[in-house]
């Protein structure tokens, strides 16, 4: 679904993405880890075709990203490092206007809205301005517009940055919810994160690829003899939402 | 063309639910009357002239559209050139600066429907601008008289002088658009507008003691010696062509430059 051959992307003293090579098959969820500055942004930002690559080859849904951005475009949706949301209009109505921007019929429109704001959370606050929401819903907008239409592939820019561990909780179960369905891609720089979400992980840093494997595969690889049980993970999260329920007006 | 439209709707709400719009608009609507009132003041003073000295004629060669209408329609033009880097600078700069242009880039939507969008929206605004100034024409026709009793305002060069207004408007709104496309900050694209349209204006002003080509070559590149004839009633097609080639330029470079993200 998604092929990315010695993808290098070069600023003018500065190499983001270095010959990076891989491939994401359709109903894969795969996660790019890495610390800051790793070149995960900029990875996706290419293959939305927001950015042009300085060499190499990306195809998405098998159009190339350069030569038929339109095509890719239209199967793709997908979240910036960044929400883009515009301040001065309501969550109703920026949904609506994507909706438009990704050529969904007049008919389909209202339903999809409703479908994916229902989806990431954020059905609450149709009516307000987005301005005026906190980090956490702004982030649920950005996810519900990238879900508009429902696409084939999901690139997802830290979809989870900004939110409580209960509502990363959700967006977890979502998105895997998704696979199968949907090919999907996320970057991340908290490996919990990888771990629970993802199929396979995908390691860069300084715009190199570092491994590519499922989650058993790089700990046998690079920590042969370990066992990690994701359970032990999880854990912390249900210590977490059990404090949080039980505090008086704790949020339900 | 959903998408057009989709952007042309977005474009004109933040317009009209922002206070950029409406301050340009009251601030229109503010010096319009001053020189509505400073046309109408010398209107008073010629004519009181006329009748003290008494010479033959005089009043009734004398046309409230081509003294005050005109006059105001002058001023107005110079103040358009002056205010449209302003409603123009955010179109394409502040979606760079607010990092939602990621969003427009990444839509299947070509950045000639984005171009297009947002210009037919800057379009609206200035409609409305010029309805503003339309009022005070309609004020005269409604309060005034004319030298034999008949109406108070030619409405034919009223029309035609709103039109040049229109197109000058609009060649400055694309000029205005094409450096918000070109660069990150809305302020430096409407200092940059404001330096080429200020120039273009004044573009006679720098051939003035000159004879021959150059003359005419500024002459043919100023934007206020095309405006002259519209003022005047008369629709000639050579300055017509002037304002829809630049309008047109500056819109094909701006598409230039939004397609130019794909590249670089």
């Amino acid at each position: 679904m998604i092929e990315v051959r010695h993808l290098t992307k070069r600023y003018r003293d500065l190499t983001a993405v270095d010959d990076l090579s891989f491939t994401v098959g359709k109903g894969e969820i795969v996660g790019l880890l890495g610390p800051n500055g790793a070149g995960k942004s900029t990875t996706m930002r290419v293959l939305t075709g927001f950015l042009p690559a300085t060499s190499g080859e990306v195809r998405v849904a098998g159009y190339d990203v350069f030569e038929q951005p339109l095509e890719v475009k239209r199967r793709v949706g997908y979240l910036p490092e960044a929400p883009p949301l515009y301040d001065s209009m309501t969550t109703g109505g920026y949904l609506r206007f994507v909706a438009d921007l990704k050529g969904l019929s007049r008919a389909r429109v209202a339903g999809e809205v409703e479908r994916v704001s229902g989806l990431a959370g954020c059905g609450g606050v149709l009516g307000r301005v987005t301005g005026n929401l906190s980090r956490g819903y702004r982030q649920r907008v950005g996810i519900a517009q990238a879900l508009l239409g429902d696409p084939e592939v999901l690139v997802l820019d830290e979809p989870t940055v900004g939110l409580d561990p209960l509502q990363i909780r959700e967006v977890r179960a979502l998105l895997r919810s998704l696979a199968g369905r949907h090919t999907v891609i996320l970057s991340t720089h908290i490996l919990p994160e990888a771990a629970l979400t993802c199929g396979k992980v995908l390691v860069l840093s300084q715009g190199r690829l570092v491994d590519f494997d499922t989650l058993d595969g790089l700990v046998a690889r690079h920590l042969p003899g370990r066992r990690v049980l994701l359970e032990d993970i999880a854990f912390l999260e249900e210590i977490y939402a059990k404090l949080v329920d039980a505090a008086p007006g704790g949020e339900g | 063309m959903r998408a057009l439209f989709a952007i042309f709707r977005k474009e004109l709400s933040v317009y009209f639910t922002t206070p950029l719009a409406w301050v340009v608009l009251m601030v229109m609507a503010f010096f319009s009357a001053q020189f509505f009132t400073g046309a109408l003041d010398t209107w008073r003073f010629v004519s009181l002239r006329a009748v003290q000295v008494q010479s033959a004629g005089t009043l009734e060669r004398m046309n409230l559209t081509d003294l005050v209408v005109a006059r105001l329609f002058g001023a107005v033009a110079l103040f358009l050139v002056v205010t449209a880097p302003f409603l123009s600078m955010r179109l394409v700069a502040e979606e760079k600066r607010d990092r939602t242009f990621e969003l427009l880039m990444t839509a299947p939507v070509r950045p000639a429907a984005i171009v297009l969008g947002k210009y037919l929206a800057s379009l609206v605004v200035l409609a409305a601008a010029l309805a503003v100034v339309g009022a005070y024409p309609l004020l005269l026709s409604r309060l005034a008289q004319g030298a034999s009793g008949g109406p108070a305002v030619e409405w034919a060069t009223v029309w035609s002088g709103l039109a040049g207004l229109f197109l000058l408007g609009a060649m400055a709104l694309s000029v205005g658009l094409f450096f918000s496309a070109a660069t990150d900050t809305p302020v430096v694209a409407a200092l940059l507008a404001l330096v080429v349209l200020l120039g273009l204006w004044t573009a006679t002003q720098f051939t003035v003691g000159v004879e021959g080509p150059a003359r005419d070559l500024a002459a043919a590149l100023s934007a206020s010696e095309h405006l002259g004839p519209f003022l005047q009633g008369r629709l000639v097609l050579s300055d017509v062509l002037y304002y829809l080639s630049f309008s047109v330029l500056g819109l094909w470079l701006a598409d230039r430059a939004v397609e130019g993200h794909r590249w670089v």
